[in-house]
C-alpha cells in the first residue's frame, strides 16, 4: 500500500486514488488527421517499464485532482509527484 | 407541505462516542479561480475562502471547507441567510465567474463528539488522524469504512462529518458497530 | 501421572491451576503455561504423526517455528480452530485440543505403514506415483490422500466470533520485545517519538528474561534482572505503546504493515464472548526497527525425529521459564556454544545431561563453566543414530574423520530420555525480505543477513547476526542513534560481561556410515522431506532452489519451513558444490505466522460485508414487497410481487400496467452531474458522439459517451438548465467512473475549458412517471403546469413547484412511452413518491421495477451499456450511426470509429431475434449459431437481453451476431444443453416503431 503525496492535499494512503497509467501521453489535437497507425499509437502503446515510470493517478477520494507521479517499478518507491501542466523533475530519465 | 425523511440516523452515545443526525443544514459547493471570483465570494460571505489544504475558516454564520484547490463546501444552518444561495447563484454562476451547486440533499451531517471518536474512525479510515485532532478547523476528504467523507474539526473531539445521502444509514450503522469496540 | 515440573518461576502462577483436555484426557497445568509446556510438565511428547510417514513425531521448540505440535482447537462446527501451534498456544481453564493427521489416534496409526514403505515414497511422490491410471485418481488416490493426510478441520459453520481492524501510525515501530528491541523503543520514546512495540508472546524480554547464567552480567546484574528493570522502566514512558500478544503477519512497502493482536485466546470461554478475539492493526511507521531475533536451527541426522528431540535453547526455555524438564536423562547436541547455557541450566536443576560437540575443540567462558561442573563433553562427535519408537530413548554418536566428511571409530551407545539439538542460530530475516530487503550470505557462521538498512527500516540484534549480548547491545545503541538521528547516552555506562563464542564448525547433512538412502535425516519435518529427497530432486536435474522446494515440498507446510530452509539450501549447496550465498533463498512471503480469515475479514462480515446505497424511497419499496436488486452499490426494486406472484407474473402485470394506463419507477440512482461554465456546451460536443450546441435552453438530448477506443461507455439524457448550465445523467453503475474520467479530460487535455463539474446524485430523488395516463396524474400534481405538447413536449424540462418545492420535471422516456421524470430536493423524495401514488390510484398507477424497465425498453429496443455492451460495440455495432454526428471536428473515441477494425463489416452487431416458438424465452448469455453440424461449430454471438414481452404477447430477444445488420430475416439457432431453438433475426425495434406513444 503506496503512501502518496498529493501535490494538494498531502500525504495519503493509497486507497484514496486511483491509477491511470502512463503519463504524458498527449491527445493529438487533429486526431483526424492520423493514419490508423498514428492513431493505433497513441491509443494502445504504453511503456510498461522496469524502473522509473512517469503515471498519472487521481486522488479521486480526496480533491479529486489528477497529477503526475515518478515511481521506480523495480521497488515501488515514489521518486516525486508534479501536479498535471508541470514539466516531470529533470533529473529523471 | 411535503414531509422530509431523514435517513434513519438517531442519537447513540457509548464508549464516550456521541453520535448525532445534524438536520437542515445548508451545504452549497462552491467553484471558482479568478480573483474576482474570490474578491465576490468574500463579499457576499464575509469571509476569505481558505486557501490552505485540509483547512476550514468559520465565522458567526458560515463554516467554510477547502475541498480543492478551487473547490470549497460551505455549510450553515438553514433557519439562518434563507437566500444566500440564490445570491451566490446570481452573482457566481449566472454571470460565469464561477460555478454554485446547492448540495444540502446530497450529504448529511453526522455529528460525532467525544474522546473516542478518532479511535472510532480509524477503525474504517487510513487517513492519519495525528495533526487533524490536534487543530480544530482541520478538514479533510478521505475515507471511512469504504465510504468518502468529509470531516470537519468543528471543536475539540467534535467533528461533522458529511456523507453521500445514499451511504449514511450504512455508515451510521457501521459507526454505531464500531464504536461498541474501542 | 508423572510431574515434570520441577521447579517453580516467577512467570507460572501455581495457585492457578487450569484443567484442560487434550485427545479427550483431561490434564493440568497452570496459568503462564503455554499448552506445549503443560503437556511436556505431564510427560507427554508424542503429538502428532507425520504428514507422510505417519511416524510419531513430539515437540520440537516452543515457538512459531514449532513444525510438529500442531492442534486442532476444540470441537464445535463453527469454533474449531486447524493447524494451531501448542507451543503458541496460552493454557486456558477448558481448552480442548487435540492432535492432528493421526488417525485414528496419535499413538496407533493405520497410516505408520507408510513408514515402512517409505522407499516408495520418494521425493516428488505426488507428482509419480499418483500418475495412472488416471481412473484411479479421483476414486482411489484422492480420497487416500485426503483421509490419512489432513492437516486439521476447517470449521463447517459461521465463525462467531468477532473481529476488528485498526489503522495506526506511529513515528517508529518496534518488531521484537527482546533486549534489542526494548532498548530501542525506549531510546525512540525517550526522544520524544512515538513509538509502538510489538511481540508475538504475552510476555516482553525474548530468551533473555528468563537468562539465570552467571557468566552472562550486565551492571553487575543477571541479564534477566536487569532487563526486568528496563521493561519496568519503558513501561512508564507515555509516547510508547507496547502490544504483547501481537505477531507481525506482513512487512509491506513504505512502513505498511499488518499485526495481529490476539485479545481473547488465552481467556476461558466464558470470558471470551462479546470481546473482540482478534484485532488486525494496519500500522503506518516512518520508521521501523526490526528486532526478530533468530531461530536455533536443529542438526540433519539420521533419526533425528523421534518424539523427545528438541531444539536445544527450547529445552532450556521449558526449564528456566515454564519450570518443566523435558527428561530426566538428557543429551544435548551441538555445534555452537549456546547448547552448554542449557546444559549449565540444567545441571543446576540437577538434571543430568552430556554434550555431543561437533566442533574439534572449543574454549569459551561457557566452556569453562561447563568442564567445571563436571559436564561430561564429547567434542568431535556427531550422532549417527537414534532409537525409540514413541519416543527417544538411546543414541549412538561416533567420532568425525578430520575433514568432517565421514564418521571413524567405534559407535558409542548413550542411553537417554531426551535430545536437545543445536545446529546454530537463523536469524529472521523474514520481515526485512518481506518489506524488499536484500541479503547477504555470512560465511562465517553460516547465516543470511540483511544486506543493507534503508534510511526507514533497520534490522538490530540477533536478526541482523548479532548474537552475544555485548555486541547485540552495544551495537543496537550504536545503530539506533544514527537511525534516529538522535543522541542518547542511556547506555554509555552500561557494563557488559558475557561470554564469546570463539569456535565454529557447520556440517549441514551429518556424516553417517549407512547410506543415504537408508537413512532417515528429516529436513522439513512437517512435510516429512529428507536429506535423500534433496538429493533425488537435485540428480533429477532440479536446480533452482524455487524448484527444489516445490518438489520436495520442503517448507512448504504451515511453518513456512522456519527450520528447514537452511538445511535444504545447505544441502544443495554442498552436493553441487556451489556457494551457499550464491543460491540465494526462497521468497519469504506473508504472512509470517497463519492468519485466521476472520482476522483478515475485520467487521467486513453480515451487514458490513458490503457498502450499500438506498435511495431516499427505499423505506416505501419496503413496505411494499419489493424485491430488491443491487445495482453497483444501490439496492433497487427489482419487481414487486402482489399476492404470491412470482417474479415472471409480476413483471408481466407491471409491464402490461405501464404500457396500459400508468407505472412508476424509483430513478433516483441515476448518476447526477451538474455542469456549469462557459465552455459546458463546448465540452459536451467533446465528450458525446452527438451534438450539443444549438440545444436550446430547456430541451434535454440524449447522449452516447465513447471510451477514446471509440467503444460505448455509458449513455444518459442532458438538459440544459441555463446558457452556460446543464445536468448530466448518466447510468446508475457508471457514475463515479464518468465524473473520474470527465475531470481528467477537463483537467488534463483540455485545462483551458471553463466547466465545473459536481456531482448530485445523491440531492435529487427521481420518480418516473409512464404511460398513456402519466400526463393526468402530472396534472394533478402540477394543476398550474401547462402539460401541453406545445408547451412542454417530448424531450423538453421545466421546473415547477409541488406546493412549495422546486421540482425538476424532464419529459424524457425509457419505456416508449409518454413519460415524465420528477427530480425533487431528496429529503422530500419520499414524500413526492407517496404523492404520486396518491394522485395515481385512480389510473392503476403501478410502481415497477428494474426487470420491467429492462423489459419495456427492451421492447422499444433500448441499449442498456452494461448488458447489452461489454466494451466492445462500437454505435455503429449497435446500429446508433444516427446519433454519431459526421459534421463534428472530434469527440472522445471519433477517430476509434474509422479504424481499419471498427469499420469491419463482419463484426459483431446488435439485432432482435425472435423465436420461432413464440413462448419459448431465450437464455440470456446463450450462444448463436448457423449451423449446428459442422464442427467446430462456428460461434456468431450471443444473446443479450430476453424477455417474455406481455404487450407482444411473444419472446423477445436482444443478441449480438456477426455482421447482424445485413441478416435481417434469416434463421439462427440457439443450441441448449437439451435442444436447439430456431430464432429469426429480426429488428431491434418490436414494438411501437413510428413513436406514437411518445405523444399519445
Ligand atoms: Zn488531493
Amino acid at each position: 500500500m503506496f503512501l502518496i503525496n498529493c501535490p494538494f492535499c498531502g500525504e495519503r494512503d493509497q486507497s484514496e486514488f486511483s491509477s491511470g497509467g502512463e503519463a504524458h501521453i498527449v491527445r493529438p489535437k487533429q486526431p483526424t488527421e492520423l493514419s490508423d497507425d498514428e492513431w493505433a499509437e497513441y491509443l494502445f502503446m504504453r511503456k510498461n517499464i522496469k524502473g522509473i515510470q512517469f503515471e498519472r493517478w487521481n486522488h479521486v477520494h480526496g480533491c479529486r485532482k489528477w497529477f503526475n507521479v515518478v515511481r521506480d517499478t523495480s521497488n515501488d518507491k515514489i521518486l516525486s509527484v508534479y501536479k498535471m501542466g508541470e514539466k516531470p523533475p529533470v533529473n529523471y530519465k | 407541505m411535503l414531509d422530509i425523511l431523514h435517513p434513519k440516523i438517531s442519537n447513540i452515545n457509548k464508549n464516550n462516542i456521541d453520535i448525532n443526525l445534524s438536520e437542515e443544514i445548508i451545504k452549497i459547493n462552491i467553484r471558482g479561480k479568478n480573483k474576482e471570483f474570490f474578491t465576490k465570494i468574500g463579499k457576499i460571505l464575509s469571509i476569505i475562502l481558505p486557501s490552505e489544504p485540509n483547512t476550514s475558516s468559520s465565522n458567526e454564520s458560515y463554516d467554510v471547507l477547502w475541498l480543492s484547490p478551487d473547490e470549497w463546501m460551505i455549510y450553515f444552518e438553514e433557519n439562518k441567510n434563507t437566500n444566500i444561495f440564490d445570491q451566490l447563484y446570481k452573482d457566481i454562476s449566472s454571470i460565469n465567474l464561477g460555478s454554485i451547486t446547492d448540495i444540502s440533499s446530497q450529504l448529511i451531517c453526522i455529528n460525532i463528539k467525544g474522546e473516542n471518536i478518532f479511535e472510532l474512525l480509524s477503525s474504517g479510515s487510513p487517513f492519519n488522524f495525528e495533526k487533524f485532532k490536534n487543530n480544530v478547523g482541520s478538514s479533510t476528504q478521505t475515507l471511512v469504512n469504504h465510504i468518502d467523507v468529509i470531516l470537519h474539526h468543528k471543536s475539540k473531539n467534535n467533528v461533522n462529518l458529511f456523507v453521500r445521502r445514499s451511504f449514511s444509514e450504512h455508515l451510521y450503522e457501521w459507526l454505531v458497530d464500531s464504536s461498541n469496540f474501542i | 501421572m508423572p510431574n515434570y515440573r520441577i521447579h517453580k518461576t516467577e512467570y507460572i502462577d501455581e495457585t492457578k491451576r487450569v484443567s484442560f483436555k487434550y485427545d479427550g484426557k483431561t490434564y493440568f497445568g497452570y496459568e503462564g503455561d503455554t499448552l506445549a509446556s503443560a503437556l511436556l510438565a505431564n510427560g507427554i511428547h508424542l503429538v502428532a504423526r507425520s504428514f507422510k510417514y505417519h511416524r510419531p513425531r513430539g515437540i520440537v521448540s516452543c515457538g512459531a517455528e514449532e513444525p510438529n505440535a500442531i492442534c486442532q482447537i476444540g470441537s464445535k462446527k463453527d469454533l474449531t480452530e486447524p493447524n494451531v501451534r501448542a507451543t503458541e498456544l496460552e493454557l486456558y481453564e477448558g481448552l480442548e485440543a487435540s492432535s492432528q493427521n493421526c488417525w485414528p489416534n496419535v499413538k496407533f496409526d493405520i497410516g505408520g505403514i507408510n513408514n515402512f514403505i517409505s522407499p516408495l515414497i520418494p521425493a516428488g511422490f505426488y507428482y509419480k506415483t499418483f500418475m495412472w491410471p488416471k481412473s484411479f485418481w479421483k476414486k482411489v488416490y484422492e480420497p487416500l490422500i485426503r483421509l490419512s493426510a489432513g492437516l486439521g478441520k476447517s470449521p463447517t459453520e459461521p465463525d462467531p466470533d468477532i473481529y476488528d481492524h485498526k489503522h495506526v501510525h506511529y513515528d517508529v515501530l518496534v518488531i521484537g520485545g527482546g533486549v534489542s528491541g526494548i532498548i530501542s523503543a525506549k531510546m525512540a520514546a525517550k526522544n520524544n517519538l512515538k513509538t509502538l512495540l510489538v511481540d508475538d508472546k504475552k510476555t516482553l524480554g525474548g530468551s533473555t528474561i528468563y537468562q539465570n547464567n552467571e557468566s552472562v552480567k550486565i551492571d553487575d546484574k543477571l541479564s534477566s534482572e536487569w532487563l526486568k528493570n528496563e521493561i519496568q522502566e519503558i513501561k512508564k514512558l507515555s509516547n510508547l505503546t507496547i502490544k504483547t500478544r501481537t505477531s507481525i503477519a506482513a512487512y509491506h512497502g513504505y512502513n505498511f504493515l499488518l499485526a495481529k493482536e490476539n485479545l481473547t485466546d488465552h481467556l476461558p470461554e466464558e470470558k471470551k464472548r462479546n470481546k473482540i478475539r482478534q484485532r488486525l492493526w494496519k500500522i503506518r511507521a516512518k520508521k521501523v526497527v526490526i528486532a526478530t531475533g533468530s531461530i536455533e536451527r536443529p542438526l540433519v541426522f539420521n533419526n533425528n525425529d523421534r518424539p523427545g528431540i528438541l531444539l536445544s535453547n527450547s529445552i532450556n526455555k521449558y526449564l528456566d521459564y515454564y519450570g518443566v524438564t523435558c527428561g530426566e536423562n538428557i543429551i544435548l547436541f551441538t555445534n555452537n556454544d549456546s547448547a552448554y547455557e542449557t546444559s549449565i541450566s540444567l545441571h543446576k536443576k540437577g538434571i543430568k545431561n552430556l554434550i555431543v560437540d561437533l566442533r574439534k575443540s572449543a574454549t569459551s567462558e561457557l566452556i569453562k563453566q561447563a568442564e567445571s561442573l563436571g559436564i561430561k563433553i564429547y567434542f568431535n562427535h556427531v550422532v549417527t543414530n537414534t532409537f525409540g519408537y514413541r519416543k527417544i530413548n538411546s543414541l549412538e554418536i561416533m567420532k568425525l574423520s578430520e575433514d568432517g566428511n565421514t564418521t571413524v571409530g567405534d559407535k558409542i551407545k548413550l542411553s537417554c530420555d531426551c535430545l536437545g539439538m543445536s545446529g546454530g542460530w537463523t536469524p529472521m530475516v523474514h520481515m526485512h525480505t518481506q518489506s524488499g530487503g536484500k541479503l547477504n550470505f555470512r560465511d562465517d557462521d553460516q547465516v543470511f543477513l540483511p544486506k543493507e538498512n534503508s534510511e526507514d527500516q533497520i534490522s538490530v540484534g540477533s536478526c541482523n547476526g548479532d548474537f552475544d549480548l555485548e555486541n547485540v547491545i552495544d551495537k543496537t545503541v550504536n545503530k539506533i542513534n544514527k537511525f534516529l538521528d538522535i543522541d542518547n547516552q542511556d547506555y554509555q555506562d552500561t557494563n557488559i560481561i558475557c561470554s564469546k563464542e570463539n569456535d565454529k564448525r557447520n556440517i549441514w547433512l551429518l556424516p553417517n556410515k549407512i547410506p543415504l538412502g537408508k537413512t532417515k535425516c528429516f529436513i522439513d519435518f512437517q512435510n516429512d522431506s529428507t536429506a535423500k529427497d534433496i538429493k533425488l530432486a537435485l540428480k533429477e536435474g532440479f536446480r533452482s532452489i524455487e524448484h527444489v522446494k516445490r518438489y520436495t515440498t520442503t517448507g512448504m507446510a504451515t511453518d513456512q519451513g522456519k527450520l528447514s530452509n537452511m538445511h535444504a539450501l545447505g544441502i544443495i549447496a554442498d552436493t553441487a558444490g556451489v556457494k551457499m550465498g550464491s543460491l540465494g533463498t526462497t521468497t519469504f512471503r506473508p504472512p509470517f505466522t497463519p492468519l485466521t480469515f476472520g482476522t483478515l475479514v475485520g467487521r467486513n462480515v453480515g451487514k458490513f460485508f458490503e457498502v450499500v446505497r438506498k435511495t431516499s424511497i427505499h423505506e416505501w419499496h419496503v413496505e411494499n414487497n419489493a424485491e430488491f436488486e443491487n445495482v453497483g452499490q444501490w439496492k433497487r426494486p427489482w419487481y414487486y410481487p402482489k399476492n404470491g406472484e412470482n417474479m415472471h407474473d409480476a413483471v408481466q402485470r407491471e409491464s402490461k400496467a405501464a404500457r396500459e394506463s400508468s407505472g412508476i419507477l424509483d430513478a433516483s440512482t441515476l448518476g447526477k452531474i451538474d455542469i456549469q461554465g462557459t465552455d459546458a456546451s463546448e465540452f459536451l460536443n467533446r465528450v458525446y458522439t452527438n451534438a450539443w450546441s444549438k440545444l436550446a435552453i430547456g430541451k434535454c438530448r440524449y447522449g452516447l459517451m465513447l471510451n477514446e477506443d471509440g467503444m460505448v461507455y455509458d449513455d444518459g439524457v442532458t438538459t440544459r438548465i441555463s446558457e452556460n448550465h446543464y445536468l448530466m445523467t448518466t447510468t446508475t453503475g457508471g457514475a463515479a467512473n464518468v465524473l473520474s474520467k470527465l475531470e481528467d479530460y477537463l483537467q488534463t487535455e483540455w485545462p483551458e475549458l471553463d466547466v465545473y463539474l459536481t456531482s448530485v446524485t445523491d440531492h435529487y430523488s427521481t420518480a418516473s412517471i409512464c404511460g398513456p395516463n402519466s400526463k393526468k396524474i402530472l396534472n394533478k400534481l402540477f394543476p398550474n403546469l401547462d402539460l401541453s405538447d406545445e408547451n412542454f413536449p417530448h424531450m423538453s424540462f421545466k421546473e415547477a413547484k409541488l406546493e412549495n418545492i422546486n421540482c425538476r420535471i424532464m419529459r424524457i422516456s425509457f419505456t416508449g412511452e409518454l413519460s415524465y421524470e420528477i427530480n425533487i430536493e431528496s429529503k422530500y423524495g419520499h414524500s413526492l413518491w407517496k404523492m404520486c401514488i396518491e394522485a395515481g390510484k385512480e389510473f392503476n398507477l403501478t410502481p415497477y421495477g428494474t426487470e420491467t424497465m429492462h423489459l419495456l425498453r427492451a421492447e422499444k429496443g433500448f441499449i442498456i451499456v452494461g448488458q447489452d455492451t461489454d466494451g466492445t460495440m462500437t454505435p455503429s455495432d449497435l446500429q446508433m450511426d444516427w446519433i454519431v454526428s459526421k459534421k463534428k471536428y472530434d469527440f472522445i473515441g471519433k477517430r476509434s470509429l474509422y479504424r481499419s477494425d471498427t469499420i469491419r463489416e463482419d463484426r459483431k452487431q446488435l439485432v432482435g431475434l425472435l423465436t420461432d416458438d413464440p413462448k419459448e424465452i431465450l437464455e440470456e448469455g446463450a450462444q448463436i449459431v448457423s449451423d449446428v453440424k459442422s464442427k467446430p461449430i462456428d460461434m456468431l454471438g450471443h444473446v443479450t437481453s430476453s424477455y417474455f414481452s406481455p404487450n407482444l404477447n411473444k419472446s423477445i430477444a436482444l443478441a449480438v451476431v456477426r455482421s447482424g445488420k445485413t441478416i435481417k430475416g434469416q434463421k439462427l439457432i440457439i443450441p441448449m444443453e437439451h435442444k436447439n431453438i430456431n430464432v429469426t433475426v429480426s429488428d431491434t425495434i418490436f414494438f411501437d416503431r413510428e413513436n406514437k406513444r411518445l405523444n399519445a
